[in-house]
């Protein structure tokens, strides 16, 4: 039976960022109705059974309650039965068995830290990234059905896949030899000396960013480096850059309704696994993909890397794309009706 | 958001504060020294904590049936509680009033409050005089999630948007009203969700990391003394005890409670300040030993107080004004 999965983050959307910037707000109910598309798109392409993250939501039940009422439901709705610690736990846990259980992909509903809490454990099924806010470089915000459609294309497993499936670079952070997080856009070492509500939003805080990617059109730290130099997610190097070392300032879209200018020097490039040693002169943390997670005093040694070691990831679009050439969208028999 | 070691340090000591005298207070009540109801705020001593962080002393807060961690955090003085909470003449309401009534003018304290949800539209009327008299004063209104439900809380949001008065309203997510757990008694997971019906902002956070509730009430009191009107702040948060002193807590899991007490707001700061060089361990040790002192002293203070005469009986149950409008 063609299986996907779905990690729906209950606790997206509502960060800070409402306060300090004019990010959206998404609510749990509105994640529900996207869920719901995702599954009426896929079951409409064959997917069999979809697993879903337990929350604190119960949005798995609910989607299930609600296609059952209105007699759409076609392919069953597994909640992952796992205990429920109602924090990143759960999406590291779901993703790991969702990979164990073989599904043909995984949607991923939340902003960068979900994505990067499910590439921490996800190895080779590759991922859907729906965005459900306004602040995010990796996830990008699309229309509920289509994920389902390429996520049943991508399931079904007949296509060549490297027409539409790319492996993601991601930056990797040693402390004493030892792999201590990773961060899929951008790593930004910042004064702020806690980690508190995550979220960074005075610039002034900032000393360094290092990026796996960057792009104007992006938003965030990477849109700063982007500012400077385009670095696409298929180029076999990523950056870093120094922040307020009196350098020219450049305007960029550092959160949802903010353009600010930055001072901020020319890139160095970091050719794919260069190690780059950072050694600490004052106390602060490391935000990963927008989040402070790691805190740090002075003269503590780190080393940041950027390698090919992300995430697969697909282009919606183009699995479209490829499953049309192939004819998947023809309705040959009663099982695709 | 810059923060000193020393600012740190009060925020620890206020903590602990809490956390002792609610301790004690359990033990207390066991004991039959302290009549009626205590609701104690083991467990979330973050949020109060936080909080009031970013207040002056002429700041308001309102506060819950659950408000102890607030008084102490916007400075109440443990002696007074403790003796109100003993039902003596030297409590805070002389000792009438009980562990739901305490309340400090001098401090901004508007009271503790019995009543589900009384406290919103208090706050907002604490708002109004502030911004009426351009004070630049503004009113923190504690509440629980199931307060959410009152007809209440959408009156005092509503006129607070629309007026766009000083007022963060700071919601105590612990999961449950009483016995009953949000999922039962919610169709929403985040309270601050709410905040979009009324056009404001609105911010859910870790309510057992100090540091979390501190940066974001920091940022929402700005705003308020700006004049840009309201925020909502959902902290999510935990208490180690029942509803009241009493209750059984048979409608959660060990699980869910042991899952809780690894996210103690206590030990958090303990290790971030150990980890930090703000404090040694010894002066860790010694910080414990002059609140527990504290506390001790307040017991004293509590127990060594007469109860109020029965001759006092009507004192202070009516007030002058109440009797000038009888005569008018």
């Amino acid at each position: 039976m063609i299986s996907i999965g779905i990690i729906a983050n209950p606790a997206s959307g509502k960060d800070i960022r409402r306060l300090v910037s004019h990010a959206t707000v998404i609510d749990n109910n509105e994640k529900i109705n996207i869920v719901e598309r995702i599954i009426l798109g896929a079951q409409a392409l064959g997917v069999g059974r979809v697993y879903m993250m337990p929350d604190s939501f119960n949005m798995g039940y609910r989607v299930e309650e609600k296609l059952n009422t209105c007699d759409e439901l076609r392919c069953e709705i597994n909640v992952i039965d796992m205990y429920r610690y109602d924090g990143i736990e759960d999406t590291l846990a779901a993703a790991e068995q969702m990979e164990k259980l073989n599904v043909g992909c995984i949607v991923v509903l939340g902003g960068d830290g979900t994505n990067r809490a499910v590439a921490k454990v996800v190895k080779n099924t590759p991922l859907i990234s729906i965005s459900t806010g306004t602040n995010n470089a990796y996830p990008v915000m699309m229309e509920g059905t289509i994920a389902g459609m390429a996520a049943a294309a991508t399931a079904n497993g007949s296509f060549d896949e490297s027409f539409y499936i790319e492996r993601d670079k991601r930056i990797e952070i040693y402390k004493n030899g030892v792999l201590e997080d990773i961060a899929l856009i951008d790593a930004v070492i910042s004064k702020e000396t806690f980690v508190g509500s995550k979220a960074i939003w005075d610039m002034d805080s900032i000393d360094k960013i290092f990026v796996s990617r960057c792009h104007p059109a992006s938003i965030g730290f990477s849109a700063i480096v982007g500012s400077r130099k385009i670095i696409l997610p298929k180029d076999d190097y990523g950056a870093c850059v120094d922040i307020n070392n009196n350098n020219s300032k450049v305007f960029a879209a550092v959160a949802a309704g903010v353009v600010a200018p930055v001072s901020v020097s020319e890139p160095i490039i970091l050719n794919l696994d260069d190690e780059y040693k950072y050694t600490t002169s004052f106390r602060g943390t490391i935000a990963l993909d927008g989040e402070r997670e790691i805190q740090f005093s002075e003269k503590q040694e780190f080393v940041f890397k950027v390698t090919r070691h992300g995430p697969r990831r697909i282009n919606v679009k183009r699995a479209l794309e490829t499953a049309q050439n192939n004819g998947f969208f023809k309705t040959k028999n009663d099982s695709l009706i | 958001m810059n923060i000193t070691n020393e600012q740190i340090k009060n925020m620890y000591e206020t903590m602990l504060k809490i956390r002792k005298f609610e301790s004690r207070a359990k033990d207390l009540f066991a004991e039959g020294k302290i009549p009626g109801f205590v609701h104690l705020y083991i467990g979330e001593e973050a949020v109060a904590t936080g909080a009031c962080a970013n207040l002056n002393n002429d700041d308001y807060i309102t506060s819950t049936h659950r408000g102890h961690g607030h008084i102490i955090a916007k400075g109440g003085n443990l002696d007074n509680m403790m003796a109100e909470l003993f039902g003596k003449e030297t409590g805070y309401c002389k000792g009438k009033g009980g562990s739901m009534h305490i309340a400090d003018a001098t401090k901004g304290i508007l009271g503790a409050n019995g009543i589900v949800g009384a406290g919103h539209n208090i706050a907002v009327g604490a708002g109004l005089a502030a911004q009426y008299k351009k004070t630049g004063q503004v009113c923190v209104c504690f509440f629980g999630d199931a307060s959410t439900n009152q007809s209440t809380f959408h009156e005092a949001l509503n006129l607070a948007s629309v007026w766009k008065l000083p007022v963060v309203f700071v919601c105590e997510n612990n999961g449950y009203g009483i016995s009953v757990s949000q999922e039962r008694h919610q169709a929403i997971t985040d309270v601050s969700v709410r905040a979009t019906a009324y056009n404001i902002p609105g911010i859910t956070v870790d309510g057992n990391d100090v540091f979390a509730v501190y940066e974001a009430v920091g940022e929402a009191v700005a705003r308020a003394r700006k004049g840009q009107g309201p925020t909502l702040i959902e902290c999510k948060t935990y208490r180690h005890r029942g509803h009241f002193e009493g209750d059984m807590t048979v409608y959660r899991t060990k699980e869910e409670l042991e899952a809780w007490l690894k996210k103690d707001p206590i030990p958090r700061i303990e290790k971030y300040i150990l980890e930090n060089n703000i404090m040694t361990e010894e002066e860790i040790k010694e910080e414990n030993a002059k609140v527990e002192n504290m506390v001790k002293e307040a017991e004293k203070f509590a127990d060594e107080s007469n109860v109020p005469t029965l001759e006092s009986a009507l004192e202070d149950v009516y007030t002058d004004i109440v009797e000038e409008g009888r005569v008018r």
